[in-house]
């Protein structure tokens, strides 16, 4: 188990530097990231002060782990225009004061606030999760994810998945070119056709490709229970990072009320 | 320099298959509210726990290599784009494909897996309302689709290939019409998006969608019964071999 390379997607760019954010387990990073993503996304419209207090936390949690700045914005660009389109939506809506009006299409306060909440709180969650998975590879995420007490057999389902979809992916690119190179692709009716056999097709390949992996991995002594090895032992930093981030939590909404 | 060369391969596949979004059935973070937080991740969790105990009853040791190749499949499957009528292009959810091919238990644990690996890894779909995107698309679109394909099927007779194509094509749309009204009510739930503009913006996009995905669907199972049937979950008769399907290695 865990050796997942060769063809495997690497996206942690930044795992090797060495960082107080690097020096946490797996799975105390995992947990700092889903405790403040949850505090995030629970904190009601308009708390503009937590939220500030929150985007203080995760922007230095940026700039200690120092992660490769391009990259991170590169891909919050890409995953912000996929957002953009469902927080379009939250604009249109009745209530508040009415900012500008066009026929029965209005903006008002009400709308502004909630567009405002929800873009914050996808932009500030994005950014964790980015850090995340720019420092910390598949493997190691998976093995905290069975740290925290993931059932065992799901994440050697995720980890399987994870070693074949560089594969299969390398696979379905050959057969599309295939497709391409035998003019098969001209015309959207014929188009659809095609796409729709190369995934039957891609199927049948995948399901004799996961027989031939339960033999080969029978040959090699599987006995139906993944073998995992040995996680990194929680440490007493860990603990401190992680009551620190509570502690973060509860200060970012404490912050709304007192101020 | 290798890593780096993979990091901007996926992206630009991700990029492809991100600039033409499927409006919303992945919901980002930051959309829904607690209490739709938690009941959607309720469900979700049972829906796997169970999954995983249908399956390993069925697969037994065959589960990890099995589940783990079919979830990469459906990944690979959904970043395809193909035209949809009306001019634009879709891809595939797969929700009733997994059901039809699988059954509903490996189906909707194969669905989740893949959401679970978008979530984390990819940041399609947010972590927080993992559970929602789940329900949405593993249990109603998944579940839901195969118990609507396997009724349409046995009424037109399940040795048919035409109870296989009306089958799949009606639930395949269905699944993600309801995929994404159900989805449409948890934003409104939420309060994000008020009711009646998500259900305008949803069902006016899936209506396209769905027929994108009922064609590819249809086309899929169409290929696969005419050269495999004995890989369906519940093949036609004629295909049923003294070998039984788990062992079918060519």
């Amino acid at each position: 188990m865990m050796l997942l390379h060769g063809g495997a997607f690497s996206l942690a760019i930044d795992n090797q530097r060495s960082t107080p954010w690097q020096d946490l387990t797996p799975q105390a990073r995992i947990l700092c990231v889903v405790i403040m993503a949850m505090a995030i996304a629970l904190t009601p419209n308009g708390h503009w002060l937590t939220w500030g207090t929150y985007s203080i936390g995760i922007l230095s949690t940026v700039l200690v782990s120092q992660v490769t700045l391009s990259v991170l914005l590169q891909r919050l660009a890409v995953e912000l225009s996929f957002v953009s389109v469902v927080l379009l939506g939250t604009l249109f809506r009745e209530g508040g004061d009415i900012l500008w009006q066009w026929g029965i299409v209005s903006i008002t306060t009400t709308g502004l606030t909630i567009l405002g909440s929800v873009t914050l709180k996808a932009l500030l969650s994005l950014l964790l999760l980015n850090v995340l998975t720019l420092t910390t590879p598949v493997t190691d995420l998976l093995q905290g994810l069975k740290t925290l007490k993931t059932p065992v057999l799901l994440v050697a389902i995720l980890a399987s998945m994870y070693r074949y979809l560089g594969v299969l992916i390398e696979e379905f690119n050959a057969m599309r070119r295939a497709a391409v190179s035998r003019n098969l692709m001209i015309g959207r009716r014929w188009q659809r056709l095609v796409v729709g056999n190369m995934i039957g097709s891609l199927f049948i390949r995948t399901y004799e490709r996961g027989e031939r992996v339960h033999q080969a991995m029978l040959s090699r002594g599987y006995q139906g229970l993944p073998f995992f090895q040995e996680s990194p032992k929680n440490t007493g930093y860990d603990l401190i990072a992680l009551s620190l981030t509570v502690l973060f939590a509860i200060a970012g909404q404490v912050a709304y009320w007192v101020v | 320099m290798i890593e780096t060369l993979a990091l901007v391969r996926l992206q630009s596949i991700i990029n492809h298959a991100m600039w033409h979004p499927i409006v919303a059935l992945h919901i980002p973070d930051g959309f829904l509210n607690f209490p739709v937080i938690a009941v959607t991740w309720v469900i979700a969790i049972g829906l796997i726990a169970l999954a995983l105990r249908k399956v390993q009853d069925e697969y037994q040791d065959r589960t990890v290599p099995l589940m783990g190749v079919c979830a990469a499949f459906i990944f690979a499957a959904q970043m395809i784009n193909f035209p949809i009528p009306g001019g634009t292009s879709g891809h595939l959810l797969g929700g009733t494909l997994a059901g039809a091919l699988l059954g509903p238990w490996a189906g909707s644990l194969v669905m989740s897996v893949v959401f679970i690996v978008q979530a984390v890894v990819f940041q399609d779909g947010g972590i927080t309302v993992m559970g929602a995107n789940i329900f949405n698309m593993g249990l109603i679109g998944t579940f839901g689709g195969y118990y609507l394909f396997r009724a349409i099927r046995n009424g037109i007779g399940r040795d048919k290939l035409q109870g296989m194509v009306v089958g799949t094509a009606i639930a395949a749309w269905v699944s993600v019409m309801v995929a994404a009204i159900v989805c449409a009510f948890e934003l409104a739930l939420s309060e994000a998006v008020p009711l009646q503009v998500a259900l305008i913006a949803m069902m006016s996009w899936h209506v396209l969608i769905g027929i994108g995905e009922a064609l590819i669907t249809v086309a899929t199972v169409t290929f696969i019964w005419r050269t495999r049937p004995d890989l369906f979950y519940r093949a036609p008769h004629r295909a049923i071999t003294s070998t039984p399907r788990s062992l079918s290695i060519r």
